[in-house]
């Protein structure tokens, strides 16, 4: 198991090498270029030339490429060129992170244990009004896309009713927070109650759930016993699935509410063809695919013994 | 001996989208202390859900007992509450499933697993029920048994993990052990090693015993007396001798012919009993053995048989008597 997690670590790098690879490499070869972002009307090839030269970008594509990773081996992430020009993107990055991290945080503490919860009683009562109900709401909510969703709050909530800013940030405790948490977490929840459901309704159909039964356990023992535990290891590869889409979430909530995080900051950057801050926000968003993963394999290790023992 | 079981007029049925499933159409038959039953009968007879109604244990919904009595140590099992059944499962009542590969939970010890019962139902502490569970483990047989109460159900072979079940089901000296074809899914030589297990046990602890399989053989040794089930009913019930000497049900007789025996291991292919048994959505009237019935008259097809005493402890539900009357068709299923 030990000898599994470091191999998978051993990946970790090996993976990020790869991603600033191709977002290099897109940046490189795609349309446009630095240059042209830079001196926007001032362009001429004269100046273009110099600034190539400036930058080191007339070098060779690999020269260019081994002094990117060995920057972020060094933690130098570079400057952002165009929209806050001179700033190192570090900087950026160090003052927009929390804010994204409060805000899918909040989320997940929200949406997960209401998901498990919905799911849990709509399988127990499988058949019943509150199931019928909760799978229609969780198929109904992941048919909304965000884009359409977030709009349509802030104008109820914010616009007609006047109950809720209609946009900005003053922290995740303040009501700016309310509506983007909310639909950060519906995500969420309609999701692990879906899954929930599924997996609670299989686990109860189960030959060690007869057992337990047939043991004379209580219901309640039962449930918490034995099938709540059964019921979650599924969930764990789910929940990298979720942080992966959350990456996905942050980037259009964030945009709608005028949230100043990294989902913002990325929005902008990719506006403005502020390449050092994109491939940036790439490997960061890489990495959390990468840990997200891992944390799932680290986790599954915990609460199942069929893998912790191999 | 004392009367331990009396079951009178059970009926399970499961309430399905395709129609109501008639799974179990009221048998009834009784048991002593210490004496053993088994039960056989095809595929989908309703042996299982027989006896699960007696302890409740049906799933729900959809199914359901809608009707009958189970008397157990003079109580009706069917009427108490609740919370009364609970105290009976896995106490005075044990039960053994057919897959012992799935009948334990995953991710649990096997010694969990077995000090839950000990703790419920006889007020153990975890010290006691971890002591008693290693001589429940012994009793069952596992190896260096003290070192493997930590151990998951996926360290243990098939054949262990049944032992393991074994020790579930007779943890809390139950007045009846009942084993749902605990040998039908492992290999030959293990099964033989489980009922001889069960078998020594049984007269260890003095246990009564109900023994369900589709395999006439593997119970002869065991049993004192058959139940034979078919589409949900009892056809046939007497001594296990009288039955392999003296069936009087052509179903019995059918299942005997299918019989791999050892003094006759010609490699010639067993007669099996051609056709499928009726569909319990749609009883038919009459016989329910009536489509595949080498012996049928006129009357099977309209009237249902009782199940009637033909000799001592020995009754049969058909209206002809084979041992006089002659087979009236070669083979029903191509003509019918
Ligand atoms: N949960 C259920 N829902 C619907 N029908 C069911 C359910 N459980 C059992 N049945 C039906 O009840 C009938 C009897 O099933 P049962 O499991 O008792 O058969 P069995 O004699 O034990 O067969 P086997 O030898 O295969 O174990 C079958 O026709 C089956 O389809
Ligand atoms: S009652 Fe008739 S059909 Fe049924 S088993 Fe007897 S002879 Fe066959
Ligand atoms: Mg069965």
């Amino acid at each position: 198991m030990l000898s599994y997690i470091v191999r998978r670590m051993l990946w970790l790098p090996v993976l990020l090498a790869i991603m600033i690879f191709i977002t290099f490499w897109l940046g490189f070869y795609g349309p446009g270029s630095p240059e042209q972002v830079l001196l926007g009307q001032r362009y001429s090839p004269e100046t273009a030339a110099l600034v190539r030269r400036q930058w080191g970008l007339d070098k060779p594509f690999w020269v260019q490429y081994g002094r990117y990773v060995l920057n972020y081996v060094s933690l130098n992430f570079g400057e952002s060129l165009t929209k806050y020009p001179g700033q190192p993107v570090a900087t950026l990055l160090a003052r927009r992170l929390p804010i994204t991290l409060q805000l899918n945080f909040a989320a997940v503490m929200l949406g997960v244990p209401v998901g498990l919860l919905f799911g849990a009683i709509a399988a127990y009562y499988h058949g019943s009004w509150f199931d019928r109900g909760i799978i229609f709401v969780s198929v109904f909510l992941r048919a909304i896309p965000t884009l359409v969703a977030g709009p349509i709050l802030l104008f109820i909530f914010a616009k007609q009713l006047k109950l809720l800013p209609v946009g900005g940030w003053d922290g995740i405790f303040s009501p700016s927070a309310i509506l983007p948490v909310a639909i950060l977490s519906t995500g969420i929840i309609a999701g692990f109650a879906r899954q929930t459901r599924a997996n609670v309704l299989d686990v109860l159909n189960s030959d060690y759930v007869r057992t337990a039964r047939a043991k004379g356990l209580s219901e309640v023992r039962v449930l918490l016993g034995h099938v709540l535990q059964n019921a979650l290891i599924p969930l764990i590869t789910i929940f990298g699935f979720m942080l992966g889409g959350m990456v996905e979430g942050t980037l259009i909530t964030e945009t709608i509410f005028g949230i100043p995080g990294m989902g913002l900051l990325a929005f902008e950057a990719i506006n403005a063809r502020d390449y050092p801050i994109v491939i940036a926000i790439t490997v960061l968003a890489a990495v959390v695919f990468a840990l997200s993963n891992l944390w799932a394999d680290l986790f599954y290790g915990v609460i199942d013994p069929r893998i912790r023992n191999t | 001996m004392a009367r331990l079981l009396e079951v009178k007029g059970l009926r399970t049925q499961f309430f399905t989208q395709d129609g109501v499933v008639n799974a179990v159409n009221g048998i009834s038959y009784t048991l002593d202390e210490g004496e053993t039953l088994g039960i056989v009968g095809e595929s989908g007879c309703g042996k299982s859900v027989g006896v699960m109604s007696l302890i409740r244990l049906i799933p729900s919904p959809p199914g359901k007992i809608v009707g009958g009595e189970v008397i157990f140590n003079g109580q009706d099992l069917l009427k108490i509450s609740d919370s009364e059944i609970r105290s009976i499962r896995g106490n005075k009542v044990g039960m053994i499933f057919q897959d012992p590969m799935t009948s334990l939970n995953p991710v649990l010890t096997i010694g969990r697993q077995i000090t839950e019962a000990l703790q419920l139902h006889l007020g153990m502490n975890n010290a006691q029920a971890r002591a008693r569970a290693v001589e429940l483990l012994e009793l069952v047989g596992i190896p260096s048994a003290a070192d493997r109460l930590d151990d998951y159900p996926h360290q243990f072979s098939g054949g262990m993990r049944q032992r393991v079940m074994i020790a579930i089901g007779l943890s809390c000296n139950p007045q009846l052990l009942i084993a749902d074809e605990p040998t039908t899914a492992l290999d030959v030589t293990i099964q033989a090693q489980i009922v001889d297990l069960v078998r020594k046990l049984r007269d260890e602890l003095g246990m009564a015993v109900i023994w369900i399989t589709h395999d006439l053989g593997v119970v002869a040794g065991m049993a004192d007396r058959m139940l034979v089930m078919y589409a949900g009913m009892i056809v046939e019930e007497a001594g296990v001798k009288e039955l392999y000497a003296n069936p009087r049900h052509p179903y019995t007789i059918g299942l005997l012919g299918s019989l791999p025996r050892l003094d006759q291991l010609t490699g010639e292919k067993l007669d099996s009993i051609e056709g499928l048994p009726p569909d319990l959505i749609a009883l038919p009237k009459g016989c329910p053995f009536y489509a595949r019935c080498q012996y049928r008259i006129e009357r099977c097809k309209t009237d249902t048989p009782a199940l009637e005493n033909v000799g001592v402890g020995h009754r049969a539900a058909c209206w002809v008597d084979v041992t006089r009357d002659p087979v009236t068709t070669e083979n029903p299923w191509h003509t019918a």
